[in-house]
């Protein structure tokens, strides 16, 4: 109950401060909201390359991510510096110099698809942190549960998929979907090679019909829409999966 | 069938320079209840995780059921499915809810499917008393409870030998009488059991030997009469100092 009162309490304290700055703004700018509609079309086919892109570049990252947290907790100490390079690398680095790297560097060796180059930046990008998130979830299984799997007779290749991989799955449930979210707000940046993903498509519409602020603040509402989303069905994932 | 079931002969493991266990050899016969008693950091955890190679010896050889115990994946597999061992911490699987915890080594050493799998660890949920438990996850029941979710995966392997370390260590008082009991129907039952533990009314009552250990070394290998009766300065030494904790 205390929760839904503050919570409407906000929203219309929100609401009322917005709805003030909108129409003092409306004063001295006349808003062309027209561009939503007419345009709709150029939004649609944004959301529709993000949508791809962060999808294929997510299930790449999921990949790199296990290789990485396999690597990292590996006994063997080569694999491990492997691992450890890798997350060094990938986590000092800006996620656009990385694009440039790849799109421009290595696309003027070889002949690199601006789409793959996106995907492939995210994925590398994204993967350390994924790596990280999963190593993290691997060590937090108790050891004395690997031990009694261990006692029980299992193969290591057995602990690891029966004991050790459902619980740091669950374990790492929050902060992958943390990761999720950023990896949507990222993908934005894959815009500065030209890939018609939302961000690229809303500058379009901008520069085409001057009203920049309406067609960001519509871009700004689909991302704030799309994060939102994804951290519900996140939230709710999670407590289904919980273990008692 | 041979009536040994587990020889150590001259074991001995460090960790780095100090020595834990020296020299140590004992046998166990089918239907044996030995309890292996000392002080803390006598040796007797480590002892009983060499048995199932959950720590490797440095030297010495294991024979069990007549068989030479090597450090190859299928034999340390074989050997521990025929060994259940039961831990001071339970040790279950938290994702897993009794039943599963039960069934697992049956699906994934046996081979069983999980419906045969589940149906067996059912029974085995049953000897323990846990009939209206068997869905409920580690964290939905209290640790007595646990301990013998625990005891039932190790019993539902059909083990020939069964290894308790301190199951009773981590319990409130008022539980460790149902874990007791428990122990107690299995010895009835004709179970071979090794227990290093610190209940000496489990070592006097059921066990019917006991091996005390300090510093690394078998001091004493008797039956429960002589060793709660024995001249020995270390064994009095022992028995006064637990009589006086208690």
């Amino acid at each position: 109950m205390k929760k839904l009162v503050s919570r409407s309490l906000i929203i219309i304290i929100l609401s009322g401060f917005i709805a003030i700055v909108y129409f003092s703004m409306s004063r001295v700018y006349p808003f062309n909201w027209d561009v939503a509609v007419k345009y709709y079309r150029l939004f649609l086919m944004g959301l529709e390359m993000t949508g791809k892109l962060t999808a294929v570049s997510l299930g790449f990252a999921l990949l790199t991510g296990v290789v990485i947290a396999l690597l990292r907790t590996s006994k063997i100490q080569v694999f491990q510096d492997l691992g450890t390079i890798y997350v060094w690398f990938f986590r000092n680095m800006p996620l656009l110099v990385i694009i440039l790297l790849i799109y421009y560097g290595l696309g003027s060796v070889f002949s690199i698809d601006r789409f793959w180059a996106g995907v492939f930046s995210l994925a590398f990008f994204e993967g350390a942190y994924i790596g990280e998130i999963f190593r993290a979830g691997i060590e937090a299984v108790p050891k004395g549960e690997i031990e009694a799997g261990e006692a029980m007779g299992l193969y290591s290749y057995q602990v690891t998929l029966s004991i050790v991989f459902p619980q740091a799955f669950r374990i790492s449930i929050p902060p992958l979907i943390g990761q999720m979210v950023s990896l949507i707000k990222d993908s934005s940046l894959v815009s500065v090679i030209a890939l018609g993903d939302l961000t690229m498509r809303a500058r379009q519409v901008g520069t085409q019909t001057l009203a920049s602020l309406e067609a960001y603040l519509i871009l700004a509402g689909i991302y704030l829409a799309m994060t939102s989303i994804l951290s519900y069905v996140g939230r709710k994932l999670e407590r289904r999966l919980a273990i008692p | 069938m041979n009536n040994t079931v587990l020889i150590m002969n001259n074991i001995c493991k460090s960790f780095g320079s100090t020595s834990v266990l020296r020299n140590v050899s004992f046998k166990v016969n089918r239907g044996d209840v030995l309890a292996i008693l000392g002080r803390s950091g006598a040796g007797k955890t480590t002892l009983l995780r060499t048995i199932n190679y959950l720590i490797e010896p440095n030297s010495g050889e294991i024979y069990f059921n007549g068989t030479k115990v090597i450090n190859r994946r299928q034999t340390i597999r074989s050997v521990r499915s025929k060994i259940g061992f039961v831990f001071q911490n339970f040790n279950l699987i938290r994702h897993l809810n009794a039943i599963d915890n039960v069934a697992l080594p049956l699906v994934k050493v046996k081979n069983m499917n999980w419906r045969q799998a589940r149906k067996q660890a059912e029974k085995a949920l049953i000897d323990v008393d846990l009939a209206d438990k068997t869905s409920n996850y580690p964290s939905q029941l209290s640790g007595g409870q646990q301990q013998r979710v625990g005891i039932a995966r190790a019993l539902v392997m059909e083990p020939d030998l069964l290894l308790f370390d301190e199951p009773t260590s981590a319990l409130d008082p008022s539980l460790v009488g149902e874990v007791m009991n428990v122990m107690r129907k299995l010895s009835l039952l004709g179970k071979t059991m090794i227990v290093v533990t610190h209940e000496m009314r489990f070592a006097e009552n059921t066990a019917n030997r006991i091996i005390f250990m300090e510093n690394g070394e078998i001091i004493e290998d008797t039956d429960p009469i002589s060793f709660f009766n024995s001249d020995s300065v270390e064994i009095k030494g022992f028995l006064n100092s637990v009589s006086e904790a208690v």
